[in-house]
């Protein structure tokens, strides 16, 4: 107790003397302790050639320019898009970039991660922005990437600019004002500089005010479908993922799991049997499970399925699907535990008359990123070095000190490409794991690697979720009270606990279970939108979407419900009750108009509108029916209202990207569990939208001068009911339950 | 009991040295003649970019080419992959050469992550090889590996201008 209390004293004591102030990119007065004298503060100044004129920009002779990029590529695009932002400012072209990934230090702190709020570092972070990049939080997720970055990487582009300017300015004897930068190029009438000739002494330069930033109307590279500066590797096969690190003398490692959720394996009877196989150097019993060390991942792998193992099952051995369905159908009839939402009295007047009610159903998802889970850690004396696709490399950072005891200033993070993320890489279980097993070999690096079989087994799975709604629909289509009662796991407060325990919730202060449940942009006079928690060992985690990814099947199918039971077509049902949110009406607009919605042409329609991370995104899912069970699903329509959009083309890639994602859960997507044990096991039992089942998506970005939303996440929630009322259309049929097989629909 | 699906049968144990002839060129490995492919690819010779997805050929992240032939190369024993042409990503072309998949895929900027990429390219170039111009139904029959980013109608477009591509080059040797 005594040790907590100093710690929080220390810390508050390094806030209040302005270390942070100092230290950061805050403020003008900031601003030049940031922009160094070429010494070396951050792990971003150090990389590549030439003179760094900030933690972000390093310039080389050769006009070559290195960006120190400290998000996750996990095929979102921030490798492009935030380089886009600094290029627009600093008035370079896209080729001379090189993108590199540094530590998790405080300048590439995600602030909006935590706080929402639009930072601005280089006009002054708030006092929670500066405790977030004070710690840092250096992470990847919530689809925060261009919200957090828009202003900051302008800033970062403009500043140096201005520096680069100045010291031509000092070189030539006349104002900056004079000089124009253009594509790496500064220019007074008929002089002209590279960058790269006069950076190093544009690094010395200290500004005194912050630099303007460019108009909207003189952007050239925003709103540009700019070519992705990632993807000529990715065609090659020269991509650096996690799993393809080689540091010398590296050893590979498979893990077994306790194979019951909560369980652990306490003995290994057969450890030297195991070590005498061809290849394996050691077998090692770890806290979080098994591992087998050999000189090849095949051979390890082959290790633990050798392993003859005892294990300790928590007592968990009697989970079972039936039994978790069973008491979430129990919450729901019992108070629930918070009320996100609750205005007028909905419940009397549903207690008048009559309505109508109906029990939505979800199940558990695997993450199931293409490249199966894995870390590489190299243990030494006093330091530590670590290979991982990690969505939160200061999460990382901070599991590997805490798992070897080495000093976290010594532990060294190499952030490659991510083989998907989907929320699964914000976990630092694959972190600590690996970790523990490195400990065993110090001095040695140990690529620890889940197969896929293990890595389906031990995900932190989105929740399976019930939600029970209760409405009065008038006959002219008012929504006089919507009742959603929901149950399901808390995600923030299991998660958050394993990720950041200083900022876990209670369940009932998560505000992603009810995330796209409540505060819907529909007009409806009384509403309450109420969840219960149901406690469980097994881990649920954020799973691209996280509360939308199921709220939206929820809400977005029984808003159709309601349509019919009024009689009115869907579209306009909706439409007359967006009245107060045009941003909202043109989006559904938008995509009814775009999918000649009403059109009778032997094709059926289901529509679906949702906003999650700060945007908005209709769907429109357009379906042929081969017959009563078989269908083929042709086309989505897609519209988003993202506020400003930085790069179209990526946009279009994450609405069809996130529009497969949606249904290959909403189809196929099904977590179960027997005697404690998940049964899926790989993807003949997890199945995927392939080629032949996905659509063709097309994609319009609405126009809207406002500040940016994400949109790694928002096009995955329409997807699922747009399906499931266009199923409706075709056949009458209303689906409650996800996955859409289950009710025998197959697809084609 | 818990059981695995466990998807390969741990054959011989011994080491046996085998040839195996790789993008035109002649290497030398001691290992099983069980080991699958893709782990003689990655972990014995350091070629990374045939990618590990599945290890049941069921996701085709590991596709190479054996003898011109689209092949799930997690599940097939190096020993079976002697005296014949292998091909992997590393062989189709670089970036000062790519070759037109490749450069179908990069107009298109077909990948997101880009881990099921290589395999899903190596599906493509076997698909032109044997069918020069497919229509959406040849696709639909023969690209069956997975991506998890949803890719595909982007990977569709990319073959199509793919096979545009190489008819076209071929036209032109022709008339020469």
């Amino acid at each position: 107790m005594a040790e907590k209390k100093k710690r929080f004293t220390r810390r508050k004591f390094l806030i209040g003397s302005g270390v942070v102030g100092a230290g950061l990119v805050i403020g003008v007065a900031g601003l030049n302790h940031h922009v160094n004298k070429k010494i070396k503060k951050y792990s971003g100044q150090g990389l590549g050639d030439g003179s760094s004129l900030n933690a972000w920009i390093r310039i080389a002779p050769d006009n070559s320019v290195t960006l120190a990029i400290a998000r996750a590529e996990m095929g979102q695009g921030v490798y492009t898009s935030l380089p886009m932002l600094i290029a627009e400012e600093l008035e370079i072209p896209m080729e001379s970039i090189t993108v590199v990934h540094p530590q998790p230090e405080s300048p590439y702190a995600n602030t909006f991660l935590v706080t929402q709020q639009e930072p601005n570092a280089f006009k002054g972070y708030s006092l929670m922005e500066k405790v977030y990049a004070y710690l840092p939080v250096v992470g990847t997720g919530g689809s925060t990437t261009i919200p957090d970055g828009f202003n900051n990487m302008r800033y970062a582009g403009a500043t140096a600019r201005e520096m680069l300017k100045e010291a031509a300015a000092q070189k030539w004897g006349v104002s900056r004002d004079l000089i124009k930068a253009e594509a790496g190029q500064l220019i007074y009438q008929d002089k002209k500089l590279s960058y790269g000739e006069i950076a190093s002494a544009a690094a010395d330069i200290d500004l005194s005010e912050l630099p303007t930033l460019k108009n909207r109307k003189d952007w050239k590279v925003i709103g540009t479908k700019a070519k992705r500066l990632d993807v000529p590797e990715k065609v090659v096969g020269e991509a650096t993922f996690g799993i393809d690190v080689r540091p010398a003398g590296m050893l590979y490692a498979a893990m077994l799991h306790p194979t019951t959720i909560g369980g652990k394996i306490t003995s290994i009877k057969n450890k030297e049997e195991v070590e005498n196989m061809n290849g394996v150097q050691k077998v090692v019993l770890t806290e979080y499970g098994a591992a087998v060390i050999a000189d090849n991942t095949w051979r390890a792998k082959n290790g633990t399925l050798m392993l003859e193992v005892e294990e300790d099952n928590g007592g968990n051995a009697d989970i079972s699907s039936e039994a978790i369905f069973s008491s979430l159908e129990r919450i729901l009839d019992e108070a629930p535990i918070a009320t996100p939402e609750n205005e007028g009295d909905t419940q009397s007047v549903l207690a008048q008359g009559e309505s109508i009610s109906a029990t939505y159903r979800a199940p558990y998802l695997a993450h199931a990123t293409m490249e199966p889970l894995n870390c590489t850690v190299k243990i030494s004396d006093e330091s530590a070095e670590v290979w991982a696709g990690h969505q939160a490399p200061s999460v990382a950072k901070d599991m590997v000190s805490q798992e070897s005891g080495i000093k976290k200033d010594n532990v060294t993070i190499h952030t490659t490409y991510l083989g998907g993320g989907f929320g699964r890489r914000a976990e630092p279980d694959f972190i600590l794991k690996a970790t523990a097993v490195a400990k065993e070999m110090p001095g040695v690096a140990i690529q620890t690697i889940f197969t896929r079989e293990e890595d389906m087994r031990n995900d932190m799975y989105r929740p399976a979720a019930l939600s029970r709604f209760t409405a009065k629909v008038k006959s002219d289509g008012d929504i006089e009270a919507w009742d959603n009662m929901m149950a399901l796991q808390s995600v923030s407060h299991s998660s958050m606990n394993r990720i950041m325990p200083s900022m876990a919730v209670k369940p009932k202060d998560d505000t992603a279970t009810a995330e796209g449940a409540a505060h819907l942009p529909y007009h409806m006079a009384n509403r309450r939108v109420a969840f219960g928690n149901y406690e469980s060992p097994i881990q649920v985690g954020f799973w691209r979407s996280v509360g939308s990814s199921q709220n939206a099947f929820f809400t977005e199918s029984f808003m159709d419900e309601c349509a019919h039971a009024a009689g009115q077509d869907p579209y306009a049902f909706r439409k007359e009750k967006l009245n107060s949110h045009p941003r909202f009406a043109a989006v559904l607009d938008q995509v009814a108009q775009m999918s000649g919605w009403g059109a009778q042409d032997g094709k059926y329609r289901g529509i679906a509108l949702h906003k999650s991370f700060g945007s908005i995104v209709g769907e429109v899912c357009e379906l042929s029916k081969v017959d009563d069970t078989t269908f083929s699903i042709d086309k989505y329509y897609c519209a988003i209202d993202c506020g400003t959009y930085v790069n179209p083309d990526t946009i279009e890639a994450q609405m069809e990207g996130g529009i497969v994602f949606g249904l290959s859960a909403a189809i196929y997507g099904e977590i179960t569990w027997r005697n404690g044990q998940v049964v899926q096991g790989n993807f003949p039992d997890y199945e995927m939208v392939r080629m032949n089942v996905s659509p063709i998506t097309q994609v319009h970005i609405m126009e809207v001068d406002e500040y940016p939303g994400g949109v790694g996440e928002p096009g995955t929630p329409p997807a699922a009911p747009a399906l499931a009322n266009a199923i409706y259309a075709a056949t009458g049929q209303r689906i409650r339950e996800l996955p859409l097989i289950k009710s025998g629909i197959e697809f084609v | 009991m818990f059981t695995y699906s466990v998807n390969m049968v741990i054959l011989g144990r011994d080491n046996n040295a085998m040839k195996l002839r790789i993008n035109g060129r002649d290497h030398e490995v001691d290992v099983e003649p069980g080991m699958p492919l893709l782990w003689v690819l990655r972990d014995e010779l350091d070629m990374t970019g045939t990618k590990f997805g599945c290890g049941v050929s069921s996701c085709g992240a590991c596709t190479v080419m054996i003898d011109g032939v689209a092949t799930r190369s997690c599940t097939l024993p190096v020993a079976n992959a002697q005296d014949k042409n292998i091909t992997t990503i590393e062989g189709i072309g670089s970036p000062a050469n790519l070759s037109a998949v490749q450069q179908a895929w990069i107009e298109h900027q077909v990948p997101q992550c880009g881990y099921c990429q290589s395999g899903m390219i190596m599906a493509a170039e076997a698909l032109l090889d044997e069918i020069p111009d497919p229509t959406d139904e040849d696709i639909d029959q023969k690209m069956t590996n997975i991506c998890r980013c949803g890719t595909y109608q982007r990977v569709r477009a990319a073959i199509h201008t793919a096979a545009k591509m190489r008819n076209q080059a071929s036209d032109l040797l022709g008339s020469i």
